[in-house]
């Protein structure tokens, strides 16, 4: 169950990753970073915010918004410079914001460990099974796959998803029918740093929220979207739940090897189908 | 074609400048105190990994993620060497690079199959399958706490012998990758980057020239681990942590990863920097590091070096596997 509840959060982070990726053909390797970033805006919000219920629902829909505001200026002021370039300087420039936005976060929050206390409703745990389950995580069962329906409506019943989706199979042609495909890289970045801030709030409370956090999670969801394929969404779920499963059946059976396990997993799946296995072959 | 004939007359008109940095490094230890000297000795020593990790980059257009692999079964290999089976240090500084080109081509026999950001992403899988077999496996490598003591013998012991005998080895290895840059098979290799599907037209076998690279540049980069293993006194496996990977990538980006003789100037630059910078503030290193990566790619698509040289990164340059 826990196993299931990781693979959620996962799934929130990663799907921003494949999504900025399909699009812009962007690996954003700081979208840890931004996954961060929406913990440590968490903890800050829910310590200045009165000592009211709300204030933490408040807090878990404030502090993705921040991350989306941080993604904005990155992609306008940086990433729009560059789309023209080599798509090996992008991830290297990526690269670079990791260092910078890790430092950053050291300067604002300093180098201890933060937590955020779960809302009351749900500091206690249930019985599931017969087995106590923390019920925070309900919480997350639940959030995150609203999360995936609600996406799932947005890119198939609406004419912006349906734009996204075709930006994914060819920006030019998009472009030549008069879609503004500038502006759609930056709504569609804003929006990927959204949900891995949305993860990073989310999880805030499950974790310790601390400096180093961004390569844990940069590392599993780079794996999740690999192996479920690049811009894929439906990928980007099974992949998560895949690792998600993985990782806690993992650390059960082979303690020492679970790592080991996920690469090799990955490394399998590029070897056997390098573009995941619900992606599609590069053009 | 430019880019052929840049390397080969930067080679030639730089001869005199070559000299002169030779003998500037060997009366080195004469004027400089032996901080200086460790100073010169990592430049050295990150400057053949990034000389070693260009040879794929800039003149073979792949680009690994991975690279920190090869540097840490280098460094392991002779640490083990020395440490548990009490053998010379330059039997294992020989037994390095076998070891991490053995590494590279069971890596790289799978990761040449793949292009563009596949190459990198898979190459960065198996780095992190290394660092975990390293990490975990605490009876052979001591997992976190590394390996301790691992020092030359006496006679190497002192920073400025050791300088020389570094300067010595990473002199050979340079001139070597510099030979097999100019050979034939360099020339094929740049033809690969630069059109492999002209390349295969020719007669070049594509793949088996982009695994020959990848095995000498995993080799030259075990060197330099190894090199490394003894300079620090100890291994840990932060070397093969993919943050170590980035290390080769940002060096040689830093110079210009066009010519083959800005790895090099590169690393001068980095550990410079490196040096000035974490002495105050050593907070803001990564951030003064990121920052640069950052400038450097939007500004300065063409290293330091190529502002000097005045050479222009090209449209589309490298990877096309």
């Amino acid at each position: 169950m826990s196993g299931l509840s990781v693979g959620m959060l996962l799934f929130l982070v990663s799907v921003g990753m494949s999504l900025i990726f399909g699009v812009t053909r962007i690996v954003n390797l700081a979208h840890g970073a931004f996954y961060m970033v929406g913990a440590y805006l968490m903890v800050t919000l829910v310590e200045f915010l009165p000592d009211r219920p709300w204030a933490f629902w408040l807090a878990l829909l404030l502090a993705p918004v921040g991350v989306a505001v941080l993604g904005g200026v990155i992609e306008v002021g940086l990433l729009r410079l560059i789309y023209r370039r080599d798509p090996l300087m992008q991830l290297i420039l990526t690269f670079g914001l990791i260092l910078v936005i890790g430092t950053l976060v050291l300067l604002v929050w300093g180098p201890d460990n933060k937590s955020v206390p779960r809302p009351e409703a749900l500091a206690g745990s249930v019985k599931i099974f017969g087995q106590p389950f923390p019920s925070y995580y309900l919480l997350v069962l639940v959030l995150a796959p609203l999360v995936a329906v609600a996406l799932w409506l947005l890119f198939y019943r609406t004419r912006w998803g349906m734009l996204v989706r075709a930006a994914t199979v060819d920006r030019e042609m998009l472009g030549a029918l008069g879609v503004n495909v500038a502006a759609l890289y930056t709504q569609v970045f804003v929006f990927g740093s959204w949900l891995a801030g949305f993860g990073g709030a989310l999880a805030a409370p499950t974790v310790a929220v601390a400096l180093g956090m961004d390569g844990d999670v940069l590392t599993t969801a780079f794996v999740v979207v690999v192996i479920g394929g690049l811009g894929s969404f439906a990928g980007s779920f099974i992949g998560a739940l895949l690792v998600g499963l993985l990782q806690s059946f993992g650390i059960l059976i082979f303690p020492a090897v679970s790592i080991v396990l996920l690469f090799a997993l990955m490394a399998v799946v590029l070897i056997v189908r390098p573009w995941g296995l619900l992606g599609r072959p590069e053009a | 074609m430019g880019v052929v004939g840049a390397a080969g007359s930067l080679a030639l008109s730089a001869r005199s400048w070559v000299a002169l940095v030779v003998v500037a490094l060997a009366v080195a230890p004469l004027v400089l105190p032996s901080f200086f000297l460790q100073l010169l000795t990592e430049i050295a020593i990150i400057g053949l990994f990034a000389t070693a990790f260009n040879l794929l980059m800039g003149f073979g257009g792949m680009v690994s993620f991975g690279h920190a692999a090869y540097f840490a079964l280098g460094a392991y290999t002779a640490a083990l060497l020395v440490k548990r089976a009490g053998v010379p240090l330059l039997a294992a500084l020989a037994a390095a690079p076998l070891v991490a080109a053995a590494g590279a081509l069971l890596f790289g026999f799978f990761i040449v199959r793949l292009s563009h950001t596949y190459f990198a992403m898979l190459s960065l899988a198996f780095a992190q399958i290394v660092f975990t077999v390293i990490f975990k496996w605490k009876a052979l490598t001591g997992g976190d706490d590394g390996l301790l003591d691992v020092w030359p013998p006496s006679l190497l012991k002192s920073p400025a012998a050791y300088y020389y005998f570094t300067l010595i080895v990473v002199g050979l290895c340079i001139l070597a990758l510099h030979a097999i840059v100019d050979s034939p098979f360099g020339y094929a290799l740049k033809a690969v980057r630069e059109n492999p599907r002209r390349a295969r037209y020719i007669g070049i076998d594509v793949r088996r020239h982009q695994l020959a690279a990848f095995v000498i540049s995993g080799a030259f980069s075990g060197v330099a681990g190894s090199l490394f293993a003894f300079y620090n006194g100890s291994v840990f496996p932060d070397f093969a942590y993919f943050t170590k990977s980035f290390e080769p990538l940002v060096v040689a980006l830093l110079g210009g990863v066009q010519s083959f003789f800005g790895p090099l100037a590169g690393a001068f630059g980095f550990k410079i920097l490196e040096w000035l910078i974490s002495r105050q503030w050593p907070v803001y290193w990564p951030l003064v590091l990121g920052g640069i990566v950052v400038v450097v790619i939007v500004v300065l698509p063409s290293g330091f070096v190529g502002l000097v040289g005045g050479r222009r990164w090209r449209r589309q340059p490298a990877v096309k596997a």
